[in-house]
């Protein structure tokens, strides 16, 4: 048992590395052939888990080599569009102007069930709200809105904006994130001056403090309620 | 952030390939040495023409000790069961000494030698395992 319990922590290990090098995608973010890696690892990953008998490097050495092969097929579809077209497909316009493109999504294997899904997702409950709808290569649908139906910015009503800023966490759970306090351009004691002056209490009370580059801050403590403030201590 | 990518890369690469000619060079020489044993036997009892004496023993004990050394190392990269019956025709050698039973003998020494060929087909890489 206990060989058992190692060779999963080892294979668990390689399988959190392995998806670390592969990058942050999500299975429906997934290229066609990151999905097809996907599914083989963790097939992978089960059988020198529970087969004592199986040396725990046949599992480890496909996981690496799905890796390499990973790397060198994202590098070839960078470098060279054709060969990106046949690993990945390319995205096709399924609604254009004229209305549905039958014969485009005959290709795709698509029914109209799945293209009203689709749209429905998007927030589009008829297909005359759509002026292009285009099926991404990772299987995702685009919408394009007709002009009456696209929803409002603040350019299209000209309101006048200011641009906001990311707001820097500088205390999370209790603790001080020093790399972002220096991002902020802040030291520890301006930190904790406005934990005195807001919070009105320690650090470690402090569930969030958080600052954008105009000073705009949320302070909460863990017992408490948040709230806004503005500091003068970001810039300062 | 991307050299670091690409060392990591590298890395898996040198550690794949590493991995590829350890499995070869300890997989083919630790089956040539039970090979060789399993010759050096067969000569003895060649000229000895039985099996219950202290050479054949003392034999078949270094044949057991390489095998023991050499199998430890290849459960590392091979699968354990594809390597057992080796294991278990040393056991009978040593059944085999203890009744003087040299036509049984001689069967389990063709045996080691049989699989120790298959295996060293089958573990190596070549077309035919590729496929």
């Amino acid at each position: 048992m206990l060989t058992i319990i190692i060779r999963s922590i080892i294979i668990y290990l390689i399988v959190l590395l392995v998806f670390r090098l592969m990058g942050k995608r999500q299975l429906g973010q997934m290229q066609p052939f990151e999905l097809v890696l996907t599914l083989i690892i963790a097939d992978l990953a089960t059988i020198p888990m529970a087969e004592v008998s199986v040396p725990v490097l046949h599992g480890i050495i496909p996981l690496l080599t799905l890796v390499v092969l990973h790397f060198l097929l994202t590098l070839l579809t960078k470098a060279s569009t054709w060969f990106s077209k046949v690993v990945s497909g390319k995205p096709v316009i399924i609604i254009n102007p004229k209305g549905i493109d039958y014969k485009a999504m005959k290709n795709l294997n698509l029914s109209t069930d799945d293209l009203f899904g689709a749209l429905r997702e998007c927030g589009y409950f008829s297909i005359d709200q759509v002026q292009y709808a285009i099926m991404e290569t990772n299987g995702k649908v685009s919408i394009m809105p007709k002009a009456q139906n696209a929803p409002a910015t603040n350019a299209d009503l000209k309101i006048k904006t200011t641009e906001s800023f990311l707001p820097i966490t500088l205390i999370s759970e209790g603790k001080l994130m020093n790399e972002n306090i220096t991002l902020a351009g802040l030291d520890e004691k301006s930190v904790q001056k406005i934990v005195e002056k807001e919070g009105g209490g320690k650090i470690k009370e402090i569930l969030l403090l958080t600052v954008d580059k105009t000073g705009q801050s949320y302070i909460q403590t863990m017992k408490g309620e948040g709230k806004s403030f503005q500091t003068k201590e970001v810039g300062a | 952030m991307k050299i670091l990518h690409y060392i990591n890369f590298a890395l898996i690469i040198a550690f794949l390939i590493a991995i590829c000619v350890a499995e070869e060079v300890i997989v083919s020489s630790s089956l040539r040495q039970t090979q060789q044993d399993c010759l050096f036997i067969e000569a003895a009892i060649e000229r000895l023409d039985n099996v219950k004496n202290t050479e054949i023993a003392l034999m078949v004990d270094n044949l057991e000790y390489d095998w023991k050394n050499n199998e430890s190392n290849m459960c590392y990269l091979v699968n354990h069961k594809s390597v057992q019956e080796i294991g278990q025709e040393i056991a009978k050698l040593k059944l085999y000494i203890a009744s003087d039973d040299v036509d049984n003998f001689r069967v389990s020494i063709e045996v080691i030698k049989f699989y120790c060929h298959s295996y060293l087909h089958f573990m190596g890489a070549n077309f035919h395992n590729v496929l």
